[in-house]
């Protein structure tokens, strides 16, 4: 079986905004998120700045009773997952609606919030009395759990981790369960709650955190900046989706996934352009379809000319007339989250024929060649776009859109 | 140049980079010596545990810096140390116990 799978419900939380309409206003303002870190005064903080979920009142969206079992992690996969499945429409209490519905959330870190909470009060309070929810709080799948408990999602149900790229492996697989049969819907995603005093302090020790911004593929970027958030979408077969006439947000064309198997944390341009192809192809795209790229762009020293040449490798001449921009620069480095924050700006583009820029942009990077959209958005017909995400580890998925058609 | 300095640098590259200590010179990079982006972060990493300092966030020449640009990085920060001691309240935190 090989269905085509479209998406019907998109939800999203992050710095930008509390939903998806906020998140993609921002990411077409170009209106960086990014502020000075909070929360950390007590500390001597090398991390100066971040992309965090700023008035945020988790009271306001969970009863007592539910929130005492919710690290933060799996609060904002709720939050965006309950605004996607409204925008869908879909009753998952309806018919065999349950049982025929997947859910797949991915997550770079788990439930940090809680583990934190745990090291403080074992090492820095010498208490070994944990608190006994602690392990359903932070276990790497609570995310997924709770969404298919929210919604009485039956089918199969699991979480993805692949660092930086675990939404988008997400997505590879939630919406391979639909084109197969397995699934009439899947609810899928990405989701981080990473800036916790001990995450910080371990990214502060690689040494790859600006002090200033974002700045993709500009010759002034001084690193990543650290952000959280989620992202959920709907994915549904197409004919199940026609049938019940719900609005098509855009399909869902493919997912290309590869590994380098090289460094541990330098990215490869072949094994970034082997998972650029793999969607393209899976996706039944040629490289002159693509009209957006949303790029991993973190605005490393290592990633942005290494994501620029594999976007060669990948496209040919076509690489150097496609738009290419990274939303980053706005909302940060979300890990997990990064791809479900990003298919935001994807369906966007797409719906609206604008491509969000790369904000915070400078001057350009010699070894930085390609059309960033630097700093001001730009109306044009979007028909394909490709969403990159290449983590450490050298784990890559990309996915491939296309307009709804 | 101090000789203590520069001789512990050396012994730290070498050490972390699982290299022969006859083969740094001052005037090598990391790049001639070959050691990789995760090698040169532990090298920093062990040379401001020891010398109990903070080297600058991130050099965007990491790769191109001799071990010579090193060792007088960490010289300065030693002279800009000895002569801004940290406040009685700021004192860097005791070592940890020998393990």
């Amino acid at each position: 079986m090989n269905r085509r799978v479209v998406i019907t419900g998109v939800g999203a939380i992050c710095a930008l905004g509390h939903d998806a309409r906020a998140v993609w206003q921002g990411m077409r303002e170009g209106r960086s998120a990014i502020a000075p870190l909070a929360g950390f005064e007590s500390q001597d903080m090398r991390v100066k700045v971040a992309a965090q979920v700023r008035d945020f009142d988790p009271a306001a969206h969970f009863d007592s009773k539910k929130l005492i079992l919710l690290d933060r992690v799996s609060q904002f996969a709720l939050v965006a997952a309950r605004e996607a499945v409204a925008q869908s429409g879909l009753d998952f209490a309806q018919g065999n609606l349950s049982q025929r519905s997947a859910c797949v959330v991915g997550t770079g870190t788990g439930g940090e919030v809680t583990n934190d909470e745990c090291s403080k009060r074992l090492y820095g309070e010498g208490n070994p009395r944990l608190h006994p929810l602690s392990i359903v709080r932070r276990m790497m799948s609570a995310p997924a759990s709770q969404v298919s408990i929210e919604f009485g999602i039956t089918g199969p149900s699991f979480a993805v981790s692949s660092a930086c790229a675990s939404a988008n492996h997400a997505f590879a697989q939630a919406s391979a369960l639909v084109r197969a049969g397995v699934a009439d819907v899947a609810l899928a995603g990405g989701t981080e709650a990473c800036l916790t005093l001990g995450v910080l302090r371990a990214w502060e020790a690689m040494r790859v955190l600006a002090d200033d911004t974002c700045r993709p593929f500009c010759k002034q970027r001084r690193g990543l900046v650290l952000g959280e958030g989620a992202g959920m979408i709907v994915l549904e077969d197409f004919d199940h989706a026609r049938a019940r006439g719900a609005d098509i947000l855009a399909e869902f064309a493919g997912a290309g996934m590869s590994a380098d198997a090289g460094d541990i944390v330098m990215p490869s341009d072949v094994g970034a352009a082997r998972a650029m192809t793999a969607a393209l192809r899976d996706a039944q795209l040629a490289p002159a379809d693509i009209d957006y790229i949303n790029a991993h762009g973190t605005a490393t020293p290592a990633n942005d000319p290494t994501e620029t040449r594999a976007i060669h490798m990948a496209l040919g001449d076509h690489a150097a007339k496609v738009a290419v921009s990274s939303t980053k620069s706005v909302h940060g480095h979300a890990l997990g989250a990064a791809g479900a924050l990003e298919i935001v700006a994807a369906i966007g583009a797409l719906r609206d024929g604008v491509i969000p820029p790369t904000a915070n942009f400078i001057d350009p990077d010699p070894e930085c060649d390609l059309d960033y959209v630097p700093n001001a958005a730009r109306e044009a017909p979007v028909r394909a776009v490709l969403s990159n995400a290449f983590a450490f580890g050298g784990l890559n998925a990309v996915v491939a859109l296309k307009r709804a058609s | 140049m101090s000789e203590d300095v520069r001789q512990t640098v050396f012994s730290i590259i070498a050490k972390e980079a699982g290299i022969d200590e006859g083969k740094v010179t001052l005037d090598s990079t990391l790049k001639d010596l070959e050691i990789p982006s995760l090698d040169a972060i532990q090298i920093i990493f062990e040379i401001e545990d020891h010398f109990k300092i903070q080297m600058p966030d991130r050099d965007p020449n990491f790769d191109t810096e001799s071990v010579k640009g090193l060792v007088e990085t960490v010289e300065k920060l030693l002279a800009d140390k000895a002569a801004n001691p940290p406040a009685p309240d700021n004192a860097t935190p005791p070592a940890p116990p020998a393990a």
